[in-house]
């Protein structure tokens, strides 16, 4: 066993505590950034931290530490169980029952340990060079970055449990600048895997300078109701806000716009939301949860029916349901519930055989202010970029748009979904295909 | 207790300095805090945890390399400054630093160490919010307070010889509330914070605040969906700053600026708003959430004049960007914890207070939107066009506040709607709230009196014909 979990294990049983869990965390990070030609900065480290929970009475205490010293371990499980004696006793504060977690193969690349890390400075100055002899109007890059890591997750419990498993990431990000005349626009692109060898350089590159290039001599437009189509990315950014409604804490608590809705059709029947923490193309893929909790693929809504929530242990047990291995968390926090891979299953047609379908709407590459959409009302009055679509064509670009509404009922208004899935972080690792929104009032000058 | 032994600090210091580099810095941080929560009228959660750790920045021919570490074992320190040494061996350009001047400043005093007030206190005036709250009206469903505070020790020690240190305690309330009403859901939250002790709460009303959050989010439910369209917007005080924060205030920021990334590029001394606008980046401010005795690059805070009269006098540095562009260092490098590299930041940034009272701007609207209160909001850094929520929103008819409407959002750009405030008010407030760059959140305050901008877009899910409204 990890000594340092046995030493605090050990300490928790001999102070009364009745179950405890310990969640350790061990990091690595390589980030570099440049610009106009040289390093700007670059950033090399690695980390670690213990979280523990403690189980007296069904009152979980939660502390911890960056610290791994004798004297820091006993001060860690002194403050949990300290802290537990304040909290409310409540019977469905248990330790999950015991599983092994079947593992999974390829979450971790052991080669990117051994890239130089010149190669992936070089990286990161290709990036902004190629970025820069493109376009005539895109001369200027403000922001190119290479970064990877590593995470392991150790779980060591009470109940027997000691499960690890380790990650690794890489991405580029490329932010551009395209000018004319005396306006300024900015474009922004990444690629992502699980190693630099997976990376998309000629991808990014040229996705950073048409997304850029693409916006000069956007202008706001009349007011007008018209078909949506939103970019991969636009619809995952949906996606990701809609993400805190499936979790069973936020229907407990009275904070989700789906509660209350199981089987009920809360989207069009063309839409199936899957959270799959098993996907082999997720870069939130883990072979168990932050309680140790076996993963497993969740389907939330299936052609349009709300067909379930996710749950850690505790609210499974409040709801006298099952975990669905849907516990998130770092070692500063206790296991809350979220989602892992959160996809909107493509569809047949392609992006381009969607777009035919519109004679004249609107094509969103950007929404801004999701931040701001109402979690719990699902009201939303968003920003909108992009370009109009004339006969299937994408065409003058245009901004300042603004479209309100409600996440329901757009769901409801989805007539078509592309089979051009794309993922982004947006919360969790969120994944969608181009979309067709039937029409939306779309507000403009 | 120091954080660290001086003489290991300047060990660790010339171990890095050994590759040749042009600078040197540890920044050292013990951070502690603790979080109480309680939802449905129970003790959800007490949490407490610590951060100890160390940063170790060298510069070696102008490029930057940083390096951190839990490990504060000399031995530990050491592999560390050995690590920096050689990650830093990709230099190649001209080395420039702004110069650290100034004595540094005391910390923000505490009377009462959070720490040493046990949880039973903090529990009780959790409870009372709750139950305030829920006394509020039977429309209220749900009701979730929160307690949070966190002491920060930071020591900065350069190559220089520079050993500077702040101490920085923060208490923080939060109060979120859901109304519920036929089905219909509103929420609002409350969320003061001082950089003071327990002491705080003295003077300070949690149930008061619970209060007003529940009152607002059951007034929600009776408000009418908001018009869309260009109108003019009255912004309120306090978290209205956000606006000029978000939309403007990044855009000052050395760092976009010497990329020429920001429309503000080069206009120093230019007329960028109207010449009633006065803008303000102040460090110093007593017990404010973005207020510091040094910067986390041991930099004395200041008051920076940002904007005065409308026309542009300075950005905001830190020691890099000051040296690159030769400019003095105005306090604003920093970062959220030892596993960042300082970057320029805002500290407590707010428009200056005007001389109108918020009745003479809204009597002076024949036709408009009072947005009382921000919520949250999103900016293009280099366009400067942003979206944000209407927390709490009023249709401004003749002159007068009229209906409570509710989902509007304001849609514009930054400095377009600089040039269009008309009227500014003398009810400055400031709000604590923690601002995001590059993945890094740091406290700030963000200010303004209520102010006017002549013509916004507002987006919202009601029709923008004059007078008349559809659901």
């Amino acid at each position: 066993m990890n000594p340092l979990a046995e030493r605090v294990l050990e300490r928790c049983q001999r102070l009364g505590s009745e179950d405890a869990e310990v969640y350790l965390s061990r990091g690595t990070e390589f980030t570099v950034r440049v610009y106009k030609g040289a390093i700007e900065s670059l950033v090399s480290a690695e980390s670690r931290g213990i979280g523990l929970r403690t189980f007296r009475e069904h009152r979980v205490g939660f502390s911890y530490t960056s610290e791994t010293d004798s004297d820091a371990l006993d001060g860690l499980v002194d403050d949990a169980l300290l802290n537990g004696r304040y909290n409310h006793a409540d019977e469905a504060n248990v330790l999950p029952v015991t599983q092994p977690a079947d593992p999974l193969a390829g979450l971790a690349s052991p080669a990117l340990s051994r890239v130089e890390p010149q190669r992936k400075i070089d990286f990161a100055l290709e990036m902004e060079r190629r970025a820069t002899s493109l376009d005539p109007r895109v001369r200027r890059v403000s922001d190119a970055v290479y970064s990877d890591g590593t995470g392991e997750v150790e779980i060591v419990n009470s109940r027997g449990l000691q499960a690890s498993f380790a990650r690794t990431v890489a991405y580029g990000v490329l932010e551009t600048i395209a000018e004319q005349d005396s306006e300024m626009q900015s474009g922004f692109a990444f690629t992502h895997g699980r190693d630099m060898e997976e990376l998309d350089l000629a991808g990014v590159v040229q996705e950073a300078v048409a997304n850029a290039a693409g916006l000069l001599g956007a202008r706001p437009v009349a007011t007008a109701t018209v078909p949506v189509v939103l970019h991969p990315h636009a619809a995952a950014m949906i996606l990701g806000v809609l993400a805190n409604s499936f979790s069973a804490d936020a229907v407990i608590k009275r904070r989700s716009l789906l509660a209350g809705k199981l089987s009920e059709q809360v989207a069009a029947g063309i839409v199936t939301i899957t959270d799959d923490a098993r996907l082999p193309e997720g870069l939130a893929s883990r072979p168990f949860d932050g309680e140790g909790v076996p993963s497993r693929s969740n389907e939330l809504i299936t052609d349009g029916v709300l067909k379930s929530y996710l749950h850690n242990t505790y609210t499974a047990a409040r709801t006298n349901g099952q975990s669905t291995g849907s516990a998130v968390r770092s070692y500063k926090s206790v296991p809350e519930v979220g989602v892992s891979n959160l996809v909107l299953k493509p569809g047949e047609l392609t992006r381009e055989g969607l777009l035919a379908r519109v004679d004249n709407g609107l094509h969103v590459s950007q929404l801004t202010g999701l931040n701001t959409v109402n979690p719990v009302s699902g009201e939303f009055s968003l920003g909108l970029t992009g370009h109009w679509i004339e006969h299937g064509q994408l065409t003058t670009p245009v901004k300042e748009l603004t479209v309100a509404g409600n996440v329901i009922a757009l769901l409801k208004k989805v007539v078509a979904v592309a089979s051009d899935l794309r993922f982004i972080f947006a919360g969790g690792f969120c994944g969608s295909p181009t979309v067709l929104i039937e029409e939306l009032p779309v507000g403009g000058l | 207790m120091p954080l660290l032994e001086p003489s290991l600090v300047d060990g660790v210091i010339k171990r890095a300095l050994r590759s040749g580099a042009d600078f040197v810095e540890l920044f050292v941080e013990r951070k502690r805090n603790q979080s109480i929560s309680v939802e449905e009228s129970k003790v959800q959660r007490v949490s407490s945890g610590t951060d100890l750790g160390a940063g170790l920045r060298i510069i070696h021919q102008g490029t930057v390399s940083y390096v951190y570490t839990e490990d504060l074992s000399e031995g530990g320190l050491l592999k560390t400054a050995d690590l920096a040494a050689q990650v830093g061996r990709h230099g190649g350009g001209r080395f420039a630093f702004g110069e650290l001047t100034g004595a540094p400043r005391p910390p923000q005093p505490i009377e009462v160490p959070p720490h040493t007030v046990g949880p039973e206190a903090k529990i009780e005036l959790l409870l009372e919010a709750d139950q305030a709250a829920r006394e509020v009206s039977g429309a209220i469903k749900q009701v979730a307070v929160g307690y949070g505070h966190s002491a920060q020790e930071v020591l900065v020690a350069t190559s220089e010889g520079i050993h500077h240190s702040d101490s920085r305690t923060r208490v923080r309330l939060m109060i979120h509330a859901v109304a519920e009403r036929n089905g219909e859901i509103q929420t609002a939250m409350e969320a003061p914070g001082m950089q003071r002790g327990f002491e705080f709460f003295d003077d300070t009303s949690a149930a008061e605040y619970a209060r007003t959050a529940a009152e607002r989010a059951v007034s929600l439910l009776d408000a009418a969906p908001s018009p869309a369209g260009q109108m003019a917007v009255i912004v309120g005080n306090e978290f209205g700053g956000v606006l000029f924060h978000e939309a403007c205030g990044h855009g000052l920021e050395a760092d976009f600026v010497g990329k020429g990334s920001t429309v503000f590029t080069g206009k120093i001394g230019q007329p960028v708003a109207s010449p009633i606008v006065t803008a303000i980046d102040d460090g110093t401010l007593p017990s404010r959430w973005g207020t510091l005795a040094v910067d986390d690059e041991g930099v004395p805070t200041r008051r920076n004049v940002l904007i005065e009269d409308g026309v542009l006098l300075s950005y905001m540095y830190d020691r890099l960007r000051a040296g690159q562009q030769n400019h003095a260092v105005t306090g604003n490098g920093r970062r959220q914890s030892y596993q960042h590299l300082p970057i320029p930041r805002m500290t407590n940034t707010f428009i200056a207070a005007g001389a109108h009272s918020v009745e003479d701007i809204i009597a002076a609207t024949p036709r408009g939107l009072y947005a009382k209160k921000l919520g949250a909001g999103q900016v293009d850094v280099t366009t400067g066009d942003f979206v944000f929520a209407v927390t709490e929103g009023y249709l401004v008819e003749g002159g007068k506040i009229g209906r409570s409407v509710r989902g509007a959002t304001i849609v514009g750009n930054g400095p377009r709607a600089l040039h269009k405030i008309d009227m500014i008010a003398n009810d400055l407030k400031l709000a604590p709230g923690t601002c995001g760059k590059e993945g890094q959140g740091v406290p700030v305050s963000v200010g303004q009196p209520t102010i006017r901008i002549s013509e916004l877009t507002v987006g919202g899910t009601g029709v923008a014909t004059a007078g008349t409204m559809r659901p």
